[in-house]
């Protein structure tokens, strides 16, 4: 098992805070993607850099932010001046004290010398890259606009730069994508020595060009190709050494995304940007997805307005279970039960033994995990939490 | 004496998408009784389901007025009948109400098994027949063909036939004429009593039962006491009126008239299709011919698939029974699927449109178990014990000997067809009684098959090995004793009992493992192994497994997905609430109507 997870979490804060930039500028649009964003023109550069500037200033922050995200569209776009621009306003946020952990995204085709010097200036530690794939004419099918040398001279550039953790971006199960294809793409990729990598199933999101294609019959979705393509992926990145700690994240020791592992957990980010979801201070919610509406908003001292829920012990529980289920290491039960005394733990146990008794989960001490074949079924099993927790509350 | 010339009521009785519908409406459209502008396609069709279909469930009788070639203006009542032959009996009703029937031929098909059986049937009921090839401007028309199988098989002049096309309105004047001379004024109007036969009913909330009647003799006014002579019961009649086809109020209905009867009267049961409606205080003492009690021939258990629409769908079922006297329902519980009910129906089609309205009109999502027909097991000591759910089935050990209802059918199809019609017979377990020649290209096969038999697929399989070409008629036959057992399934090692069936033991091994293998087709993949099994007494006969779920996770999942990941896990947890729970196994509501449906 990952036991370097827990080692790495022994080093975590007690009340990790996170914080995630939304930065929505995307040159042009992958067919797969169903993030936010919008045309990085100048005036539109500027004026989502002073809204999170004012944003930042509506955001009662209840201690120093020990882990920060700038994730997008892609945060790349953004001139080496700008990035410092951002950075510095990031610094007020995390009151002196160095976050732990500052992630960027960066394109392939956005990373240049320059952009990386800023970055390591304003403190960044940890770069994600891209990739998505090393067949130029998958990439092309996906709507991706970059070569295989772009990939090289980018990872040249980034390795050079000397960040403490560099992640690669992987998609598998492409329209076309052979399973040797994949493996191949694996390989390379393991090749370049990168600390952590993610490797996504190609996901057929509404609004994105792909489900076009998807609904139009021009792509079909073959599940029991993907499960194979998963397991075969698990298997050849444990061999290299990267240990997976999430469905579709895997790393050397010490270097999984503490950001995300925090969200995982159920604890608290602040999101700042269109789009962007937060959750703290008692309530969980998410910005509009829309440039000039989040900036209106903000004009108007408001924040979080999409689905703005208000956060319970009993919904923190429940998604620490939906999502931590997702993580290689589980959830520890003891302390959410602890947490929250009032929750279903009688349903959601049978629920727990019965996936166990499937094969689904393990149950050791006061901890529970899927099997590698019940992670592969984390969405049923996320629903079956959901229903357990459901059937609770109703009869309460 | 009451004498009514001037009058005259007809039907037309046709094979199933013989244009009869669309004719009718080209009647009404001759004789202004629906305006052009009110005027949809298949207007005396009006329940959706009537449309899509094509079939017609309820009675619509129209009075139309017709000035004839001859000077006069004539009352023509049309009544439209039922077109299938789970509704039989009523069709029966309706040509009883008549004088005269206008017998539809598809140019292009030809003289049909309904055809054959609705011409017995007016012949029966001594009705004039006035034979109508239709749809004579397709250009696959066999004029010749159906002018013989005319003379050959119904035994009618083919000098009688109208040429017509309900479609371009060929031919429309020629019948209205023809039913003016040909048809005979109304019989038996010098009765000396007050009779009038009830040949459907429709139910309104405002005012109760609204009785359907074809008035022979006297009249029927409002405030009259009347009597429904099959149980003595009397009511004070509230009004009357005639079909226009919206219903029109009249001061009375005579001797020869087609209309409705409101009277006091609330509870559908009390006025069935083929009684006779006197007057109290000079009552006839003779019924009007061929009235029968209905009896459900079909059952099978609905459920909700929640258990909380339980009030819902009994509430739908007292609605719907309102309408439908030959539906009939009580309560039943399942181990399985909780509280319900127990229906009975007709036959397979009536079963069918019952359900459908039950999800459409009333919108609760219903379970069905498999249908059964009425075993009568002989135990010993003699009593006979009825069963038309095989979880009430007695222990074998009490019993003598199962005997089980068959039909009587008629089966006209192609020669070429001959063969693997008769394959089907006897995989069916029927015995051809005869088989008699048509014409030159088409044989009758007159046949008893087990009712069971029939129900699921026989009808689909007739049609496929005859190319669409073979049509079929029946009527229940008698009670034949077979080896027959009770068939369990089992989930996940878990007896079922509303999947239970009674099948004959030769083709229990047979049935189980379609059984099995269309489960576990129809049950979506499950998070876990789940095994269906077939079992006789105990002992397994078959077995398959349901495909196991291999991969059902969302990739990528990062702070803002969370509200939106909650919302696609909704939706999956909606999705199975549409399903029903066995025990762990989420089986989709429409399962069994889809396991008949897959052959």
């Amino acid at each position: 098992m990952s036991h370097f997870v827990t080692e790495q979490a022994k080093a975590e804060p007690a009340s990790p805070l996170g914080l995630y930039v939304h930065v929505p500028f995307c040159a042009s649009t992958c067919d797969f993607c169903a993030f936010y964003q919008a045309k990085p023109t100048a005036g539109a550069v500027e004026r989502f850099l002073d809204g999170v500037g004012q944003e930042q200033a509506l955001v009662t922050w209840p201690r120093p932010v020990t882990t920060i995200f700038w994730g997008g569209g892609t945060p790349g776009l953004l001139s080496p001046t700008d990035l410092r621009v951002l950075g510095g306003r990031m610094r007020e946020t995390w009151g002196g004290q160095k976050p732990l952990e500052w992630s960027v995204e960066l394109a392939p085709a956005s990373v240049t010398e320059a952009r990386l010097a800023a970055l390591k200036e304003i403190g960044v530690t940890r770069v994600s890259l891209g990739v998505q794939s090393f067949q130029p004419a998958l990439l092309d099918g996906l709507g991706r606009q970059h070569t295989r040398e772009q990939v090289y001279r980018a990872w040249d550039a980034i390795r050079a730069a000397s960040f403490a953790s560099v992640n690669l971006d992987l998609m598998f199960a492409l329209p076309g994508q052979t399973a040797e294809e994949w493996a191949d793409d694996v390989r390379t990729a393991v090749g370049l020595g990168p600390d952590h990598l993610s490797t996504y199933c190609l996901t057929f999101e509404e609004d994105t060009a792909l489900w076009v294609k998807l609904s139009q019959g021009r792509v079909k979705l073959d599940p029991e190709n993907e499960a194979r393509l998963y397991e075969t992926t698990w298997a050849q990145l444990g061999a290299a050494g990267y240990a997976q700690y999430e469905i579709s994240n895997f790393a050397r020791p010490g270097h999984a995304c503490r950001h995300n592992l925090n969200t995982w957990r159920m604890h608290e980010w602040v999101g700042l940007g269109p789009s962007a979801a937060s959750q703290h201070g008692g309530w969980r919610g998410a910005n509009v997805a829309d440039l000039d509406r989040w900036l209106a908003h903000l004009s108007r001292g408001e924040r979080l307005t999409e689905d703005r829920v208000r956060l319970t012990p009993a919904l923190l529980a429940e998604d620490a279970l939906i999502f931590g289920l997702r993580m290689n290491s589980g959830v520890d039960l003891a302390a959410w039960r602890e947490r929250c005394p009032g929750a279903p733990w009688p349903v959601v146990d049978a629920l727990l033994d019965q996936l166990a008794e499937d094969g689904l989960a393990l149950r050791e001490d006061t901890a529970v995990r899927l099997t590698d074949r019940g992670r592969l079924l984390a969405d049923s099993v996320g629903a079956e939490v959901m229903e357990a927790f459901a059937t609770e509350a109703m009869s309460a | 004496m009451h004498v009514v010339p001037l009058t005259r009521n007809f039907c037309i009785i046709a094979h199933v998408d013989h244009g009869k519908t669309t004719l009718s409406d080209r009647l009404l459209e001759y004789t202004n009784t629906v305006s052009m502008r009110t005027m949809t396609a298949q207007h005396l069709d009006s329940m959706d389901l009537e449309k899509e279909r094509g079939i017609t469930i309820k009675s619509h009788p129209v009075t139309m007025t017709y000035p004839a070639k001859d000077g006069k203006v004539y009352k023509l009542n049309l009544m439209d009948t039922p077109g299938h032959v789970d509704f039989s009996y009523e069709v029966s009703r309706s040509l009883a109400a008549c004088e005269g029937a206008v017998l539809l031929i598809d140019a292009a098909q030809g003289v049909e098994a309904q055809t054959v059986a609705n011409a017995h049937l007016a012949f029966g009921q001594k009705l004039k027949i006035i034979p109508v090839i239709n749809k004579i401007d397709l250009p696959s028309a066999n004029l010749e063909l159906c002018l013989r199988q005319l003379e050959d098989i119904l035994t009618i002049p083919s000098e009688e036939a109208i040429l017509a096309s309900g479609k371009s309105g060929i031919g429309i004047e020629d019948i209205l004429e023809a039913v003016v001379a040909r048809v005979p004024p109304p019989r038996w109007a010098d009765h000396p009593q007050t009779r009038a036969l009830v040949f459907d009913s429709l139910y309104d909330s405002y005012r109760g039962v609204i009785a359907y009647a074809r008035v022979f003799s006297g009249a029927i006014r409002a405030g009259d006491m009347m009597m429904l002579m099959s149980t003595g019961q009397r009511a004070e009649v509230k009004e009357v009126g005639v079909f226009t086809p919206k219903m029109l109020k009249v001061d009375e209905l005579g001797a020869g008239d087609v209309g409705y009867v409101v009277s006091s009267i609330k509870d559908p049961a009390d006025i069935k299709t083929g009684d006779t409606i006197t007057l109290a205080n000079k009552p006839a003492t003779e019924m009007l011919p061929g009235y029968k009690e209905v009896r459900p021939m079909v059952f099978c258990g609905l459920y909700p698939v929640d258990t909380s629409d339980y009030e819902k769908l009994k509430a739908a079922l007292g609605r719907l029974r309102l309408n439908d006297a030959a539906f009939v329902y009580s309560s039943e519980s399942s181990v399985a699927l909780g509280f319900g009910f127990r229906c009975g129906f007709l036959g397979l089609l009536h079963m069918e449109i019952i359900q459908e309205r039950i999800r459409r009109e009333h919108d609760v999502e219903i379970i069905s178990t498999y249908p059964s027909v009425i075993y009568r097991m002989v135990k010993h000591g003699g009593d006979v014990v009825e069963v038309d759910n095989p979880v009430n089935m007695p222990d074998p050990g009490t019993i003598i000997e199962i005997q089980e209802p068959t039909i009587k059918a008629a089966i006209h199809i192609p020669n070429a067809s001959m063969g693997d019609m008769l394959a089907l017979i006897m995989e069916k377990r029927g015995i051809v009684e005869h088989t008699d020649t048509l014409d030159a290209t088409r044989v009758m096969m007159t046949c008893q098959l087990p009712l069971n038999e029939i129900l699921v697929d026989f009808n689909d399989r007739m049609k496929s090995i005859t190319h669409g070409y073979g049509s079929m008629d029946y009527e229940l036959g008698e009670y034949r004793t077979a080896d027959l057992v009770k068939m369990e399934i089992l989930i996940n090692g878990d007896p079922i009992d509303a999947f239970a069936s009674i099948v004959h033991r030769e083709k229990a091994e047979q049935k189980g493992r379609e059984l099995c293998e269309k489960l576990a087709e129809i049950i979506p993949p499950q998070m876990f192994k789940v095994a269906i099994q077939a079992a006789i007494g105990g002992k397994v006969i078959a077995r398959d497994n349901v495909k196991e779920m291999r991969k059902d996770v969302t990739s990528k999942c990062y702070g803002g997905d969370i509200s939106r990941k909650r919302k696609l896990l909704d939706k999956q947890k909606e999705g199975k609430k549409k399903m029903k729970q066995f025990g762990r196994v989420s089986i989709p509501s429409d399962a069994f109507i889809k396991v008949l449906k897959t052959n």
